[in-house]
């Protein structure tokens, strides 16, 4: 059953899509932060989770942020998001156009709010895990707020 | 040859009884009731591992380093007992404050744990043949080939150092030492790029080499950190970072974003050594503030030069046609502000406080980026 | 005395002018025709990956390195176009034949993906659990301390050369930033181990010391290197395997394994270093003699680091009753000639055959041998 995005459910979703990549993510190295995501939709109230990394799982997804016990948000409207999840759904993962990194660079479709530089770069440190998670999408069935799906993965009937 | 030893041991009468001694079953023993605590590291999180702070226990942990190493000048290993007659190593760096920073053993086993190889974790196959585009192939060649050049200084500038600091300081030269093998992958990653591509090495850029030794000529190791940790680090985090957001391959995002993960250790590094230097030294505020206000011209002799600007403009606009290059120069002229304002954060966060108001750096970027 | 750069960026109007003509998009672009080899260059073997071998092609590579740099004191890359008014490095090494070494770009791209994790390659869950008798503990964890202290020579010393040698031999500046990770990997697996065994750290080792104090005061990179890795590092290479062999736990016998896979790199590094040596240089024998001369007084006097050589007694022979300490004693000897014996043997095969004549560490040795087989 398709979850929706955004909600809790679908980070739940790869949270558990993550577990099974462990060796994966083994490889790619400890991935300790805590960080919060924020979508933002003029028709809905925005959704806010925070999910906590340690050691080399999600160990965590709640709803709501706590600034004060985040390194970091990474907030944009829904388009924005959409604009990574589709490309990651389509193509298996995050193209360079649409990946966190490019999408953050200069704050113009996702931005990251901090206010603490060691907290902040932890987005730098763990980059490659974080997108690898994001990633994990190409496998979750979910479903937009307007009822749409992302688009069908590039070679699929 | 400069050192010999204290006697010449094959003319030694009682090297040779002893050791005939030991050889009957004789043993001495001397160093089997010594009077050191026993205490257990255990893993904390076996997910994890047995790490540093794991044995971070009574005297033989990092905490229990004093402020002041006086009575240690040899290699011994920390907490082990020491005997008379230990020979004076040479260490010139004894003061914890000069060096320590509390994520220092966190970021030790981070840099382990985050290790990656480019001969094997680059898809280098995806670049055979060069890029179809020319022009971005040479500029990508001529980035990497300044890349390389920082990456040669920046694995010296650990290097400088870890001999001269003293033993004590176990896990801190462990670092050090992962950020001479981060800085060697970068060499090797960035050479490999540059040569790929059909294109060669570019140019070496004469601006960014005064200034890389100008960095790399610290006096002193704190300076030596904040220089190449936390201010040439944050140019250079922010340089990958834009090759990663503008790479038009997967194996150019990778090579850029696993790059960028190294470099962001050594920064966070950089801004811990400094707001603990600081803490401890508060004195030296002072002395910072004057050294990065000579230094952070260095910044614009790297970020400023034709050979990482204009392939930086090159790239971000797609080509070399009036509006390529707009969008270039724009790409360009955000990309120094925003890395100039991360770097003045960084600054704040280490207690140097607000430096854009005193900065020269600032002031000129702030004029030249509108 | 720091370095000061002869321009300031800040305040040069040449600069300043030209990086605003730059910003406006009057871009100079002399560097896109600069004349340099062109090469793409590609993986001779996929699984391999592209290594520092597939970039030995023309102008690039390491086998056109000259004898002696003349043409580069800057930090540009070998190949790169040099352009006037680079800074001097003030590198002191420049002669290819101080540094280099048969298939240095081999080991350096094997460190690379060799690396292993002390905190998490082995298994300290188990470990905790894993209960020494008492003599057993004490030397395990007495020669624990021992390796421990000694491991991080072999990153302080080479890493003092990184600087000094020309920008030119960076295959060589990258093999030495792979040893010092794997030095400090080792050094942190003895200590973790050490604290692990409920033992904690025994006595530091004052004849081994002062030997590392020889190690860090040698003159010149060669000298350094032939000590270091060959000598040093070999005789600690025969060390690690018997240490494998006398282990008290299976985790710990994984863990000499681990630790020789590096140290025998490093010890390949220096016998190919010496190779290329006298085979380009013939003329250093007598200086290298002169060299291992002192270092083999270090090695003859290494009979005063009783808390190594009394733990490994203990541990060979599995314990401290009079019986034990007799197979110890043997297991001591064996291990003892083996090390020589392959030390010489390094040597031999590195085109030094002549060292068992000259050297009284040998001759002893050799009475040694002559009178058990009596």
């Amino acid at each position: 059953m398709a979850v929706g995005f955004p909600s809790r459910a679908f980070f739940e979703a790869l949270q558990a899509e993550m577990r099974r990549e462990r060796e994966r993510f083994s490889r790619l190295g400890y991935f300790d932060t805590v960080f919060g995501v924020r979508v933002l939709d003029d028709a809905r109230t925005p959704l806010a989770c925070t999910l906590a990394f340690e050691v080399f799982d999600c160990v965590e997804v709640r709803d709501g942020i706590d600034p004060g016990a985040v390194d970091f948000v990474v907030e944009g409207p829904l388009e924005g998001w959409k604009a990574m999840l589709d490309t990651i759904h389509r193509l298996g993962a995050a193209d360079t156009t649409h990946s966190l990194n490019t999408l953050t660079h200069f704050g113009e479709t996702l931005q990251v709010r901090s206010d603490d530089p060691i907290g902040h770069d932890k987005l730098y440190r763990f980059a490659e895990s974080m997108q690898a998670f994001f990633d994990l999408s190409a496998r979750v069935d979910f479903t937009y707020p307007d009822g749409t799906r992302p688009p069908a993965a590039r070679g699929a009937a | 040859m400069a050192f010999f030893a204290q006697k010449d041991f094959f003319d030694d009468p009682a090297l040779i009884e002893l050791v005939t001694n030991i050889m009957a079953g004789n043993l001495t023993l001397g160093w089997y009731d010594v009077d050191t605590p026993r205490m257990r590291a255990v893993p904390a999180d076996p997910a994890r591992g047995l790490t540093y702070a794991d044995c971070n226990l009574g005297s033989y942990g990092y905490d229990a380093i004093p402020e002041l190493v006086r009575n240690r000048s040899s290699m011994a290993a920390r907490g082990s007992v020491l005997v008379p007659d230990l020979p004076d190593i040479g260490y010139t760096v004894n003061r914890k404050s000069d060096v320590w920073a509390p994520c220092v053993p966190a970021l030790y086993e981070e840099a382990k744990a985050r290790r990656w190889a480019p001969a094997v974790d680059v898809p280098w196959a995806e670049l055979k043949g060069g890029h179809d585009d020319p022009l971005r192939e040479t500029a990508m060649a001529q980035l990497c080939t300044l890349l390389e050049e920082i990456a040669l200084v920046a694995m010296e500038a650990p290097g400088r150092w870890v001999f001269w600091i003293n033993q004590e300081f176990l896990e801190l030269k462990s670092l050090l030492c992962a950020q001479m093998f981060d800085e060697a992958r970068h060499v090797e990653a960035c050479r490999k790029r540059a040569l790929v591509g059909g294109r060669g090495l570019g140019r070496a850029s004469v601006t960014a080499e005064h200034a890389l030794k100008e960095i790399l000529c610290a006096e002193t190791y704190p300076e030596a950190s904040l220089g190449s940790n936390l201010l040439l680090g944050s140019f250079v985090l922010a340089m990958y970072r834009a090759l990663a957001a503008l790479a038009a391959t997967r194996a150019d995002r990778l090579l850029a974003t696993l790059s960028m993960q190294d470099v962001a250790r050594s920064v966070a590094y950089g801004i811990g050594q400094a707001e603990y230097h600081l803490a401890h030294q508060p004195a030296k505020v002072d002395a910072f503030g004057a050294y990065l206000d000579r230094i952070e011209h260095t910044m614009l002799g790297i970020v400023g030069s034709a050979e990482f600007l204009e392939p930086l403009v090159l790239l971000a606009g797609g080509g070399d046609g009036p509006d390529a290059v707009e969008r270039g120069t724009r790409f360009a002229r955000r990309w120094l502000a925003a890395t100039c304002e991360d770097y003045f954060a960084r600054c704040r966060r280490t207690g140097l406080g607000d430096r854009r108001d005193r900065s020269r750096l600032g002031r000129v970027l702030g004029e030249l980026t509108g | 005395m720091s370095y000061l750069s002869p321009v300031d960026y800040t305040e040069d109007r040449d600069f300043l002018d030209r990086l605003q003509r730059r910003l406006r998009g009057d871009l100079d672009l002399s560097w896109m025709h600069v004349d340099t080899e062109k090469v793409a260059c590609t993986a001779q073997n996929e699984r391999r990956g592209l290594t520092f071998r597939d970039l030995d092609v023309g102008s690039y590579g390491y086998s056109a390195l000259p004898e002696v740099i003349r043409h580069n004191r800057s930090f540009a890359p070998r190949g790169a176009a040099l352009p006037p008014g680079l800074p001097d490095l003030q590198a002191e090494v420049n002669r290819t034949s101080e540094v280099w070494a048969y298939n240095i770009e081999g080991y350096y791209e094997e460190a690379m993906t060799r690396q292993w994790n002390a905190t998490t390659d082995i298994p300290w869950a188990d470990l905790a659990g894993a209960e020494l008798p008492e003599d057993i503990g004490k030397a395990y964890a007495q020669l624990l301390t021992f390796l421990t202290e000694v491991e991080m020579i072999a990153t302080d010393v080479p890493a003092k050369w990184m600087g000094r040698l020309a920008a030119d031999f960076f295959e060589v500046k990258n093999f030495i930033a792979t040893q010092a990770m794997d030095e400090a990997r080792h050094a942190e697996i003895f200590r973790k181990r050490a604290l692990s065994t409920g033992y904690g750290l025994m006595r530091a080792s004052r004849h081994n010391e002062w030997n590392l104090k020889f190690l860090r005061d040698a003159d010149s990179f060669a000298e350094a290197s032939l000590s270091l890795h060959l000598q040093a590092e070999g005789m600690v290479l025969t060390l690690f395997r018997f240490s494998e062999y006398v282990s008290p736990t299976e985790a710990d016998k994984k863990l000499f394994r681990l630790v020789m896979q590096d140290e025998a790199r490093h010890v390949g590094y220096g016998m190919q270093h010496l190779k290329w040596v006298l085979d380009h240089h013939p003329e250093r024998r007598e200086i290298i003699h002169q060299h291992l001369d002192e270092a083999e007084n270090f090695v003859f006097g290494a009979g005063y680091a009783t808390e190594v050589m009394e733990p490994f007694i203990i541990l060979a022979g599995k314990g401290t009753k009079k019986e034990q300490i007799a197979e110890g004693v043997r297991i001591q000897q064996m291990f003892q000639q083996k090390q020589s014996e392959e030390y010489f043997d390094r040597l031999a095969k590195c085109g030094l055959p002549e060292r068992r004549e000259r050297s009284r560490l040998w001759k002893i040795l050799d009475l040694t041998l002559r009178q058990q087989a009596a």
